[in-house]
């Protein structure tokens, strides 16, 4: 049995590790929620964008169908597998869920005879990656925990120019979708070729079209929508971003609020049992103490 | 001048990052595509591209001015309400010369890599950028006369 000294020490160990837990909590809970502030900032832009894509397709469409290279769908060779996972771990699931979805996702695509390749963002799965002997194309990290509009363009323009340059025929995000601090939802999303629903007008928020007529366009619709679509890209990736970033520190959240109720626990019995130690160490010594009299007056 | 004749209009700049200008305005100034786009209450439908380049806002024209370094984007006047879609913008006043200088260090870089055989089209945006973040810089280095800066006055 360890003795009270072994579990004083063992004590100071897990409220030492409670400590480093309960800070960690408290940091992602804050960044989580600068994460979500940021999610709502970006909304008006995204949906104005969306709004303004559609009526320009409208306009482009009326003209000319067709003929641009990220709208353009061809046999499916290749195939870009993009996980957005995090840049550090002790996030529970978070970055693990990603990638077995990501590898699963990669089974099917093999077995439907396309060839896969791997662009990946954030260094856990770069990592995972290389661990596992694939090839990687292309790692973007460093901005998991904060990502910037930049970063997003960054990924965009790659993805973008292999698209246009026929190197890749269709590219998948798989990233967390935050719908709580408690639950992260894997999904993956199409993003090249620009999914056609983009582009009509069957959603909610869209340009009422009596106005699509009437408006002067400065270049040519196409031309407008030409530039619009890589901007489409960039601000989906961004969302995806984001939605990964807030997921993550959601994750790590949870994670940690567990860890540190797992460390009370831990704390409370090693307590117990310190004090046990020491009230069996009393009792032994009244013990000797009172054995000792009764040898004496005997 | 009749200052009836002053009318407004709304004006929203927005970025990703969130709304940087919404309010009334008497006259907007963007960076068309094809040279500087003036926007008065009452223009005519209409959808362009934006170079980067310097954004006025005139609340109150020649009088309270803002203005703006803003990024490649997209520019919309619909029945007396113009909107800006803009990837990145700095108010003058608030440009931080090191971030605009980092910009443009990754946006050069980035388009050297480029330069070696790839599409026109990833490279103007790159372009954009550069002239985006040099467009700061200059603003910045003008910063100290832009009190002084001569605005028409209305009289």
């Amino acid at each position: 049995m360890a003795s009270v000294q072994d579990l004083k020490r063992r004590v100071r160990s897990v409220r030492n590790t409670r400590k480093i837990t309960k800070a960690m909590e408290l940091v992602a809970s804050a960044r989580l929620r600068r994460a979500q502030a940021r999610i709502e900032a970006m909304r008006p832009y995204a949906d104005r964008m969306q709004e303004l894509m559609v009526g320009v397709a409208r306009a482009a469409s009326t003209n000319r169908p067709g003929g641009l290279p990220l709208l353009e769908r061809r046999e499916v060779r290749r195939v870009a597998i993009v996980p957005l996972t995090g840049d550090r771990g002790l996030a529970g699931p978070f970055n693990a869920q990603i990638l077995r979805h990501t590898f699963g996702l990669e089974r099917q695509l093999s077995g439907e005879g396309a060839d896969v390749r791997w662009l990946v963002a954030g260094k856990k799965g770069r990592s995972t990656l290389s661990f596992r002997r694939y090839e990687v194309d292309q790692a973007w990290t460093g901005f998991s925990d904060q990502p910037a509009y930049s970063d997003a363009q960054a990924i965009a323009h790659r993805l973008a120019e292999l698209y246009a340059a026929k190197e890749l025929d269709r590219v998948i995000v798989v990233y967390n979708h935050f719908v709580s601090a408690l639950v992260q939802r894997v999904v993956e999303q199409e993003l090249l070729p620009i999914p056609e629903r983009v582009l009509e007008a069957g959603f909610e928020g869209a340009a009422p079209p009596e106005h699509v007529g009437d408006f002067i366009y400065e270049p040519e619709p196409d031309q407008i929508l030409d530039r619009l679509l890589p901007v489409y890209l960039e601000t989906e990736l961004y969302r995806a971003l984001l939605e990964s970033a807030a997921s993550e520190q959601g994750a790590r959240m949870t994670a940690m609020r567990n860890a540190s109720k797992n460390a009370a626990d831990l704390i409370d019995a090693l307590t117990l049992a310190m004090n046990r130690a020491r009230q069996a160490e009393i009792t032994q010594e009244i013990l000797e103490v009172v054995a000792g009299a009764d040898a004496l007056s005997a | 001048m009749a200052s009836e004749g002053r009318r407004t209009f709304d004006v929203s700049l927005v970025t990703p990052e969130g709304a940087v200008f919404e309010g009334e305005a008497e006259l907007l100034i963007v960076p068309g595509a094809d040279g500087e786009i003036g926007i008065l209450a009452r223009h005519a439908p209409l959808v362009a591209t934006l170079r980067a380049g310097a954004t006025r806002v005139h609340v109150r024209r020649g009088e309270d001015v803002r203005e703006y370094a803003t990024g490649p984007g997209f520019f919309k006047v619909e029945q007396d309400r113009a909107l800006a879609l803009v990837d990145d913008a700095a108010e003058a006043a608030q440009i931080d010369p090191e971030r605009a200088r980092n910009q443009l260090e990754t946006a050069r870089s980035e388009l050297e890599r480029v330069e070696r055989g790839e599409s026109d089209a990833d490279r103007w945006q790159l372009e954009q950028r550069i002239r985006h973040a040099e467009n700061q810089l200059q603003i910045v280095g003008g910063a100290e006369s832009a009190d002084q800066r001569p605005l028409t006055s209305a009289g």
